[in-house]
């Protein structure tokens, strides 16, 4: 029986169909057969970021509505032979399917495959509520930033009202340099906030631009950190336990002057 | 056991002081000294207002009494009562409403068990409790009091029906806005550092003033510690 993993953010831009891609690749990678299915309809993305954007005949709004079986709309990846995407369709919108038509599509792919992962659209509307409806688990991606950090808390809330307690979290597009410099924030303050378990954290990465826009996944080369960062998460995810990536660069000794006379306390003054 | 022949009693006005309208002087004066002995290094030369009830006393009586007490304490205004007034005694008795236990008094409470998170309201007419973080975009109006017992970063109404002397305290006290009846204070702008202690927030002529309730907190501040005793 597979696991239907959501992944989702409230915030656009976040990097969850990056994420996707990359979570699906990597478990691939490890011999898992995975079927990543874009519940962005109108807005499709996952296909292109696949670099499977001109084998797309039927999509998921086609087997719902019964035009063609599924069989005939799932895209074999062309790196890996145990995975699929099912892309969603540009011409519609979010409309076009229903939380139960999502449930029952969900579990028609359950007994073919190990992992679907379902790439969430933004927002908190009829998307949302078709892409968690067949969830049994949800992966909530955020950045270290005031705005993601909101939006992530309010869909964990979204989600727990909808049953999907204790999402896993993906902190992505850290800058280790910034949070040195108290100009992001950290892995703790964001954990502070939204009180999850943490699943993983994706250093920000120029790769990343330059693998989508080839359409190939990060996780495929050995270059990058994200990448490495990604393959850990996908093992997080099949109940490893691997240590956080240290993103750590050597303290400098200005670093250790600065933070030294940094003022901790600042006065706390009330407007009324 | 014979009974004690005399009892203290601390109130807000001074020290009551019985003594049992049959005893003779020479025990009473050795309940005094035994009394006074035990309980030397609590008076200490304070000024205390002193209060006999029950046993009268002649005026040589009561100076030699006066001359035992003031060998401990500076004696405020004395009063000899004589015979106890029924109603005199019974006003000591029950508690305060303005006191510690008025609270009681405040209304139901909610318990909130878990994290209020950005886009959850909680709105109860009686008190809140939350078990639990307030996330920013979390709100909880009250018409009563708020207790957070974990991180209070969204939006709190406390005395929301216009109760002026409502409350919110919080383990840890952040939040974007705190509204206490008609009151509004927003937190303060730019990077603030979290709080080392509990704080509490309260209304007091039409101002909100956010301070610390741990007794820890005055250990830092010999102000505080002196005004405690």
């Amino acid at each position: 029986m597979g696991e239907v993993i959501v992944i989702t953010s409230g915030k656009g831009g976040v990097g969850k169909t990056t994420t996707t891609a990359n979570i699906g690749t990597a478990l691939a990678l490890e011999g898992k057969r995975t079927v990543l299915i874009d519940a962005d309809i109108g807005l499709r993305n996952l296909d292109v970021v696949m670099g499977l954007e001109n084998r797309i005949v039927y999509d998921l709004v086609d087997v719902v509505e019964g035009v063609c079986r599924m069989k005939q709309a799932l895209i074999r990846d062309k790196r890996f032979n145990c995975l699929y995407l099912l892309p969603a369709a540009q011409t519609r919108d979010k409309n076009a399917v229903t939380p139960a038509q999502m449930q029952k599509l969900c579990e028609d792919l359950r007994d073919q495959f190990d992992f679907i992962l379902i790439d969430c659209p933004a927002g908190i509307e009829q998307g949302f509520k078709n892409a968690i409806a067949g969830a049994d688990k949800a992966v909530v991606v955020t950045m270290p930033e005031v705005s993601a950090v909101r939006d992530a808390d309010r869909i964990i809330g979204l989600l727990a009202s909808n049953e999907l307690t204790n999402p896993q979290l993906i902190i992505n597009r850290l800058r280790m340099d910034m949070v040195k410099r108290g100009d992001m924030m950290n892995i703790d303050d964001t954990i502070d906030i939204l009180g999850v378990d943490l699943l993983g954290v994706v250093p920000d990465d120029e790769e990343i631009i330059v693998s989508s826009n080839r359409g190939e996944p990060v996780v495929t080369g050995n270059s990058s950190s994200a990448g490495q960062a990604y393959r850990n998460i996908a093992k997080r995810l099949l109940g490893e336990k691997i240590p956080l990536l240290n993103m750590d660069t050597e303290e400098t000794f200005i670093d250790r002057l600065r933070n030294l006379f940094t003022v901790k306390n600042k006065k706390r003054t009330w407007k009324g | 056991m014979i009974e004690e022949s005399v009892r203290f009693k601390g109130t807000r006005d001074g020290l009551n002081i019985y003594a049992a309208r049959e005893a003779d002087l020479p025990d009473i004066m050795d309940s005094f000294l035994r009394k006074l002995q035990s309980g030397k290094l609590f008076f200490d030369g304070s000024k205390v207002n002193l209060i006999f009830i029950g046993r009268e006393f002649e005026p040589e009586e009561q100076k030699q009494i006066l001359k035992l007490f003031s060998r401990y304490m500076k004696p405020g205004t004395v009063e000899f009562r004589g015979n106890p007034e029924p109603q005199k005694e019974e006003d000591l008795s029950p508690e305060d409403p303005s006191g510690s236990f008025a609270c009681l008094e405040e209304g139901m409470t909610r318990f909130i068990r878990g994290t209020v998170r950005s886009g959850q309201c909680i709105s109860y007419k009686g008190n809140i409790v939350v078990i639990g973080d307030v996330n920013p975009g979390g709100e909880l109006i009250a018409g009563g009091n708020i207790l957070v017992l974990g991180i209070l970063r969204g939006i709190a109404q406390a005395g929301a029906d216009g109760n002026v002397k409502a409350v919110v305290a919080a383990y840890c006290l952040l939040p974007t806005q705190l509204r206490i009846a008609g009151t509004i204070a927003r937190s303060p702008e730019g990077e603030t550092t979290k709080p080392s202690c509990p704080e509490i927030a309260y209304v007091k002529e039409n101002h909100l003033f956010v301070e610390p309730y741990l007794p820890g907190k005055g250990r830092q501040d010999p102000m505080l510690q002196t005004n405690r005793i």
